[in-house]
């Protein structure tokens, strides 16, 4: 019964009835004032408006703005730390806490979700995919289905970056917590709206864009499409405020001793992550205001006919989404090489060379964003310096993979899940950066562009550098987290059906794209002669999806065991695993210094991280 | 105390006027010629002084804090 | 999931309120807010770069070259100088505080605040003509040159000077809250952070105008 008064009273459903009553003042309002100034019957400025405030009143119900309206006010607001007085520990996780654990956290369930949700529209229309003809959508429907997967599953993305970062980065410099921690709890909640806004737009008429939104078809799309253009907003001003949390965390809150070139190595990707969506971020926001305000208020800007030019819109979103690619993956591979050296038991080979390449792909990331349009009619001598660009990608992300061989090489190589995941990431990862250079070239792009090779090349790249690591970050900082064990035999499996299940589906959709099958088309013709690889890809997309229900309910009643874990099962020398269960609130309570190296494993008398309390018996 | 506060009012004052002055400067290039490069190089003049000036760039590297 | 519940004997981690063993020394914490507000700029630089990079592209006619709409050039000059000088005033504000001159320093944050508003009105009722009005004093036409509707001289003039009237006005809304707590003596000559923060913001508001300004009323020709 007291649970059931603490999940009703959470931020969670607070927030969601602010929302609705907001939403429904701002849409009556809109429409009042137009049938009182005798306007004609035009449902959107209200809705948007209603977004907007809906927006608010999440924020507000949830409590997400109480502090900074005390502070508007002239109160004084000192910050609220550990649990509320008589309520169980639990309840933390389902109100605003400032606390960075508490975030990482909420962001890693929520990312896991959202997750789910968008690989259950994929499955739909994979089911629809498995023959020629019109079978289980309409054509409709399955527009909105796949814009919407686009959609959902970067939202999933970003907050699965945002639990690594939030929870990892502070323990990992010896920080007590994020440099602004009401800040951090905005960027995490401001998203939940967000979701709601893109789920609520496929409702009310869905959109059929993709996730680009690109005009002038988003300016003639249904109702749903200003839901999508404003929820998509929102994830870019979460990203943009927890990016900037961390850029100064990282600045002024390390350990004594914690130099930038003796930070763990994922804190270097954390950063360089948040160089790209603190600025870039920016750039598609402009594009998706423009585009809803060419819808709503009248004004021009894409649309031809009234002078506009829709490749000004591409031009603005895809200076964002380029680079915002290695905001999914940076965090990835910087997982790959957090995680090799402990499995391998060798130092990381290259430290210097991995951090400064993971800046390295950041920086070049913004030089290459016109190869997605190639074939858009933009000014032909622009595309060979896009091309060329392009292909200097491959450099820095080239060092990481010889780093990554050159530290398993001759190691003492151990088999636990998140190796496994390590090792299928970087097999992955590769296909996906192979298939790459083909779509970056313009001749063969010209020919590859909207088929479904971009959709294999891009499901690599994805699984590859965000989703096999992320699993493999889930697996390894389980014990941290809990402080349980997750069952080895069912992660083990977990892996066992996602690795083949990944392959099929990537490869079998590279095959099909090559054969001449469309991306984001409802029906094909039974003569391409790909049915038989659709069905392949479909039965591969549902091994996938019960392998990772598999991983969750893993996590779930593994976290319910009685049975502690030791304190650092994988003999890591990082410091957040030199501490025993539960981290307290503000992570070190005898301080640190780091006197060494971090990576320096199987090196006789190294030391990383000195603290004056006593040594945790180790799992090695 | 007193001559350091009279000191940064006066740098203040010196400021203003140097905005008002470049931008008339600007009204009248553009009324003359409006060429694009001289109007940005200006405008990238008084941005500069602003940010020196009013917003205290250098504070960014100064270990204390007021 | 119970992680951070049971407290550790010994350990200060059963916090409260008053326990700030942990919070950063001021003098850091201001240079974190520093810091962070200043990435908070660059950030908000791409947002009006895109803006700027916006009308740069669209107002470029083949054959013709960079255009700009007919506007009041008087009301764009003046518009513009209320703006600079209620940056003056907040530094001037913002200075007396680092001096301990109170009463300066909350009259500079009113008055930029006023001027800010003034600036606000200047584009919202006048350039916009939200209200329909119209005035024909010395040959000049006050109200109202370009409707939202006008092609993309419109579209565009609209945005950039909407997205920046946007600023304005949350910032003459905190600089009214830095009035409001200055008069309340909520600040000292060591801790102020407030209002040199809301200073900095309000002087980077006037630094967008800086490039907005001729890039809307000066570049190009008039069409
Ligand atoms: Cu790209």
């Amino acid at each position: 019964m007291r649970t059931l008064g603490i999940i009703i009273n959470s931020a969670y459903v607070r927030g969601l009835i602010g929302q609705a009553i907001f939403t429904f003042a701002g849409i009556g309002l809109v429409g009042g004032i137009r049938s009182a100034m005798g306007l004609e019957t035009n449902v959107e400025p209200g809705v948007v408006l209603g977004a907007i405030l809906g927006v608010i009143g999440f924020l507000l119900f949830a409590g997400v703005l109480t502090d900074w309206l005390k502070w508007i006010a002239g109160k004084k607001t000192p910050l609220r730390h550990g649990v509320p007085e008589g309520k169980p520990g639990w309840s933390r996780y389902l109100n605003v806490d400032v606390n960075h654990k508490v975030i990482g956290i909420q962001y890693g369930y929520t990312s896991i979700l959202v997750l789910l949700v968008g690989g259950i529209f994929a499955l739909v229309f994979r089911l629809e995919l498995a023959q020629p003809g019109i079978q289980l959508l309409d054509a409709k429907t399955y527009n909105t289905l796949f814009s919407a997967h686009g959609i959902v599953m970067i939202a999933s993305i970003l907050l699965g970056v945002g639990a690594m970062t939030n929870y990892l980065v502070p323990l990992m410099i010896g920080a007590s917590d994020m440099a602004f921690p009401r800040l951090n709890a905005f960027s995490y909640w401001v998203g939940i709206p967000a979701v709601v806004l893109i789920l609520s737009g496929m409702v009310v008429g869905g959109w059929d864009t993709g996730w680009v939104g690109y005009p002038p078809l988003s300016l003639r799309a249904p109702l749903g499409v200003v839901l999508f253009l404003m929820g998509f907003y929102l994830n870019g001003l979460s990203s943009i405020a927890s990016s900037i949390n961390l850029l100064v965390t990282v600045s002024f809150m390390r350990a004594k001793g914690m130099t930038p070139f003796r930070m763990p190595i994922f804190v270097w990707a954390a950063v360089a992550t948040s160089l790209i969506q603190f600025t870039a971020t920016q750039t598609v926001g402009v594009a998706l205001t423009l585009n809803v305000m060419e819808r709503v208020a009248g004004l021009t800007f894409f649309n031809p006919t009234n002078g506009g030019d829709p490749v000004l819109y591409q031009h603005l979103f895809w200076f964002y989404s380029h680079p915002v690619v290695y905001v999914f993956v940076l965090p990835g591979l910087g997982i790959i090489s957090e995680l090799l050296p402990v499995f391998s038991r060798k130092p990381l080979f290259g430290y210097k060379w991995i951090a400064l390449s993971s800046l390295g792909i950041a920086f070049v990331g913004f030089l290459v964003w016109a190869h997605h349009m190639f074939t858009s009619g933009m000014n032909d001598a622009l595309r060979i310096p896009f091309m060329m660009a392009t292909m200097f990608v491959a450099i820095p992300t080239g060092v990481k993979f010889f780093s990554w061989v050159a530290t398993m090489w001759e190691g003492k190589l151990s088999f636990e899940t998140p190796m496994l995941f390590v090792l299928g990431a970087i097999s992955v990862f590769l296909i996906g950066g192979v298939t790459g250079p083909i779509l970056g070239t313009i001749p063969t792009d010209l020919h590859l562009h909207d088929s479904y090779w971009v959709v294999g090349h891009f499901h690599a790249t994805m699984f590859g550098g965000f989703i096999f690591p992320f699993f493999a970050a889930i697996y390894y900082w389980f014990p941290k987290i809990t402080g349980r064990m997750y069952k080895e035999s069912l992660g083990k499996l977990h892996f066992w059906l996602m690795v083949p299940g990944f392959w099929i589906m990537s490869l079998g959709q590279m095959q099909i794209g090559l054969l001449g099958m469309r991306r984001r088309i409802v029906d094909y013709e039974a003569v391409l002669g790909v049915q038989g690889t659709q069905v392949l890809i479909t039965i591969a997309a549902l091994v996938i999806g019960w392998s990772v229900l598999i991983m969750v309910y893993n996590l779930v009643s593994s976290a319910r065991s009685k049975e502690m874990a030791v304190t650092n099962p994988w003999g890591s020398r990082s410091p957040e695993w030199q501490i025993p269960y539960p981290v307290p609130e503000f992570n070190y309570d005898v301080p640190f210094e780091v006197v060494g190296d971090p990576y320096d494993y199987g090196l006789d008398g190294s030391e990383y991280v000195h603290t004056q309390a006593a040594p945790v018996p180790s799992g090695d | 105390m007193d001559e350091q506060k009279k000191a940064a009012f006066r740098q203040g004052n010196i400021v203003v006027l140097l905005l008002a002055v470049l931008t008339i400067a600007e009204f009248a290039i553009a009324i003359v010629n409006g060429s694009t490069v001289f109007l940005f190089i200006i405008a990238l003049i008084k941005a500069a002084v602003i940010v020196q000036v009013f917003m205290h760039v250098s504070r960014l590297w100064r270990e204390e804090s007021h | 999931m119970s992680a951070y519940t049971k407290a550790q004997p010994g350990s200060h981690h059963e916090a409260h309120d008053e326990d700030r063993a942990h919070e950063l020394p001021y003098a850091t914490q201001v240079r974190a807010n520093r810091l962070g507000l200043w990435l908070f700029f660059i950030s908000e630089f791409f947002l009006f770069g895109a803006l700027l990079i916006t009308r740069f592209y669209l107002w470029n006619v083949p054959g013709v070259g960079q255009t700009r709409p007919e506007l009041s050039q008087e009301l764009g000059l003046i518009t513009t100088s209320i703006l600079l000088l209620s940056s003056f005033f907040v530094y001037r504000g913002e200075t007396a505080m680092t001096f301990g001159d109170r009463k300066t320093f909350t009259q500079s944050y009113l008055l930029a605040a006023l001027l800010g508003l003034l600036f606000f009105v200047g584009v919202v009722v006048m350039e916009w003509n939200l209200f329909g009005l119209t005035l024909n004093m010395f040959g000049i036409e006050w109200f109202g040159h370009l409707k939202p509707s006008d092609g993309v001289h419109g579209g565009v003039f609209y945005m950039m000077t909407g997205m920046h009237a946007l600023h304005v006005i949350s910032g003459v809304g905190l600089l009214l809250i830095a009035w409001n707590r200055g008069r309340k003596g909520m600040y000292s000559v060591e801790r102020h952070w407030g209002v040199e923060g809301i200073a900095l913001y309000w002087h980077y508001v006037d630094v967008v105008w800086i490039f907005f300004y001729p890039a809307l009323y000066l570049i190009g020709k008039a069409v």
